[in-house]
């Protein structure tokens, strides 16, 4: 039965249960206290008149001993008589038996064969007996007196009273149902609108988004944390995609040098020269494309995981000179001059990575240099953190091509001509690495005097009290 | 046929380069978009083989300049196989495509296909007479038997039946038969053509004097 999975359906049958058992409850306890009202007045006009009665039988003021024995006729006045007036079919009624058992005197108004109660001593006792309400009493003279009357009327409007409540009670019931129903429609019409986003985006169409109707609520907070998790999953779709396409880009050039060097080369007999060319170019391309393949490699781990690996406090002073110590041999084979001026600046991070950064920035700019140009690299210290300045006085950067540096694979003209054994990698691993250190990195060039690039690193906070690494 | 070969990658350059020659072609080499379309619209080419991705000037550009001022059939290649780029490089005038990595069979097949295209030409197979020349396969046949032809030889005698009916400047051949590395001398036409003659008849081609050849 589908209805009874739905949250919907389930949520209507308890509120309607719970609906239905407070009405019942209400109904039965209101009914049940007009009913003991209404027995309780007629039980106290009952006593009321059972006194008249009992006091009648009992000799007169001031007849002393010896007068005659009671009369077995009550003897009231005019307005006495009238309490055991009333209603046609509701007047009181009163029925004496003597105290040998035999009937005495009865009011006109008795219904005719009332059984003669068991004697009870002590107060008066009631009884209920069809549509009447009796009460009887042992005289201290030894009569049995019962006062009664007929209580049809009031049994009838009893019965009309619980009728009354019965369809009420189903009346506020339905309406119940309805408000209920049209209230877990409305708090649950947004799981509509989620649900069929979330179908559409099973189906592969990632743009798709929920619109929260109340962005306050539980399923506005919900809708909004969906929406959150299909933007992470479209843009981590759409840069793997993105990714898996410039890969396979960059790596088409180097298959078709190998392709169509071997190709050309198998095609007749050759001197052995020409077989040493084409095997030199074919290792040129696959070097090409393995030192592609680990650049890959390395921003699939960025794209993959969160934080570094190892975080711990690293001193930039260090790690940017002893990078700078390793590109010495290259700066020298392009006559490039290094100049480094570093202050010591704690920061949080994996200095291996770090060192990577540091290396592919100070790397780019001996590389995009002119011979005898220099490179100025500096580390300072910042109240929130350390600053890493690279400058070079090399060729700069179009400024047309100044915001896409670190896009992955992308090469300005000026430096794809420069070299091919650049992936158009290494500075969207820069920047990853800076990034997932919470830092920021910025260029800024001037085509013809240079391009500086600026790395910031958040001051070490979580880590401190820890000696840094590398310090003394 | 004389084609141009624009693409900045070096290997791949010098190995397409030999490849082409080894086909007969005529081959000139550009590295750069600049120098590409400089010599595009400088020499009449029978084809250009024109990188997208190019240093200076891209592909799309130079297609773009090109097609102002010549007609020359173009083959982009480019290592972006969306539709979307290849519907962009045949509507910017470029007569084919081609992704890499290809087979250079793919590429010599194309090629041929384009400059058969843009001489008029719907087969491969050219008769003349009793003469049937196969463009795909660089063979010559005389009433039914193979002759044998030296390279220079099918060059010039392909180029001829190409423009059929046309008198072919001797400026022409020197045009579309040597690249530009080539050093030589005018006379080595005429040498050619008299080969060509001793092999497949004396009335095969006609000298049109002061004008140049023509085969009929």
């Amino acid at each position: 039965m589908k209805f009874f999975h739905s949250i919907r359906w389930r949520l209507q049958l308890w509120h309607g249960l719970l609906l239905a058992l407070v009405l019942a409850g209400f109904g039965f306890t209101a009914w049940q206290l007009q009913r003991a009202n209404q027995m309780n007045r007629t039980d106290h006009e009952l006593e009321q008149r059972m006194g008249l009665v009992e006091a009648s039988l009992l000799p007169r003021n001031g007849a002393g001993p010896g007068s005659p024995p009671p009369p077995d006729k009550p003897r009231w006045t005019a307005r006495e008589q009238n309490l055991f007036a009333g209603m046609p079919g509701q007047e009181f009624y009163y029925v004496i038996w003597q105290r040998d058992g035999r009937q005495g005197d009865a009011s006109a108004s008795a219904p005719s064969e009332i059984p003669q109660p068991e004697r009870i001593p002590g107060p008066p006792v009631f009884r209920s007996r069809g549509n009447f309400r009796e009460s009887f009493h042992d005289t201290p003279g030894g009569e049995c007196v019962l006062v009664g009357r007929d209580i049809g009327e009031e049994i009838a409007g009893s019965r009309r009273t619980a009728w009354l409540l019965g369809g009420s009670g189903g009346a506020v019931f339905l309406l119940g149902l309805a408000g209920g129903w049209w209230i877990a429609a409305r708090a649950l019409s947004p799981i509509a609108g989620i649900t069929a986003t979330a179908a559409k985006i099973s189906t592969g169409d990632l743009s798709q988004r929920i619109r929260p109707a109340d962005s306050k609520s539980e399923l506005g907070q919900l809708a909004r944390d969906l929406n959150n998790t299909f933007s992470r999953l479209d843009d981590a779709f759409a840069r793997q995609a993105q990714f898996t396409a410039d890969a396979s880009h960059e790596l088409r050039t180097p298959v078709t040098v190998i392709l169509t060097q071997t190709q050309s080369a198998l095609a007749r007999e050759r001197p052995a020269d020409e077989y040493r060319e084409s095997l030199a170019a074919c290792q040129r391309a696959a070097r090409r494309m393995r030192g592609m393949i680990e650049s890959l490699l390395v921003l699939a781990r960025f794209d993959s995981c969160e934080a570094p690996e190892a975080m711990e406090l690293c001193d930039l002073a260090r790690i940017v000179t002893d990078s700078v110590a390793l590109l010495k041999p290259l700066a020298e084979a392009k006559d490039v001059h290094i100049s480094v001026e570093v202050a010591p600046a704690c920061c949080e991070g994996n200095a291996g990575q770090l060192a990577q950064a540091v290396g592919n920035i100070v790397g780019n700019a001996i590389h995009y240099n002119r011979p005898g140009g220099s490179v100025r690299v500096e580390v300072r210290r910042e109240a929130d953190g350390a600053i890493l300045t690279v400058a070079d006085s090399g060729q700069g950067i179009p400024p047309d091509d100044l915001p896409h540096v670190f896009e992955r694979f992308y090469r300005a003209e000026k430096a794809r001509s420069a070299g091919q054994e650049h992936s158009g990698l290494g500075l969207s691993i820069t920047k990853a690495i800076v990034e997932k250190h919470g830092g920021s990195i910025e260029v800024a060039s001037e085509p013809g005097m240079g391009t500086t690039f600026i790395v910031r690193l958040r001051a070490a906070v979580r880590l401190a009290g820890q000696t840094p690494m590398g310090a003394p | 046929m004389r084609i141009l070969l624009i693409e900045d990658e070096v290997d791949l350059l010098t190995s397409l380069a030999r490849a082409l020659r080894e086909e007969g072609y005529a081959v000139d080499a550009a590295a750069d978009g600049e120098e590409g379309l400089y010599k595009s619209t400088e020499v009449a080419y029978d084809a250009i083989v024109l990188d997208v991705m190019l240093p200076l000037l891209d592909g799309w550009k130079v297609l773009e300049r090109l097609r102002e001022s010549r007609r020359t059939p173009v083959l982009m290649l480019t290592a972006r196989d969306a539709a979307q780029d290849r519907v962009r490089g045949l509507d910017a005038g470029a007569d084919d495509y081609l992704v890499k990595p290809f087979d250079l069979e793919e590429l010599f097949a194309r090629l041929r296909a384009i400059i058969r295209r843009a001489a008029g030409q719907t087969v491969n197979v050219i008769e003349v007479g009793g003469v049937a020349i196969d463009t795909a396969a660089r063979r010559v046949k005389l009433d039914g038997h193979s002759v044998e032809l030296t390279a220079r030889e099918y060059c010039l005698l392909e180029f001829l039946a190409m423009h059929r009916g046309e008198t072919v400047t001797r400026t022409a051949l020197y045009e579309h038969l040597f690249d530009e590395d080539e050093d030589s001398l005018s006379n080595l036409l005429d040498v050619h053509v008299s080969n060509l003659r001793k092999k497949l008849g004396h009335g095969l081609i006609e000298t049109r004097r002061g004008h140049g050849y023509c085969i009929g």
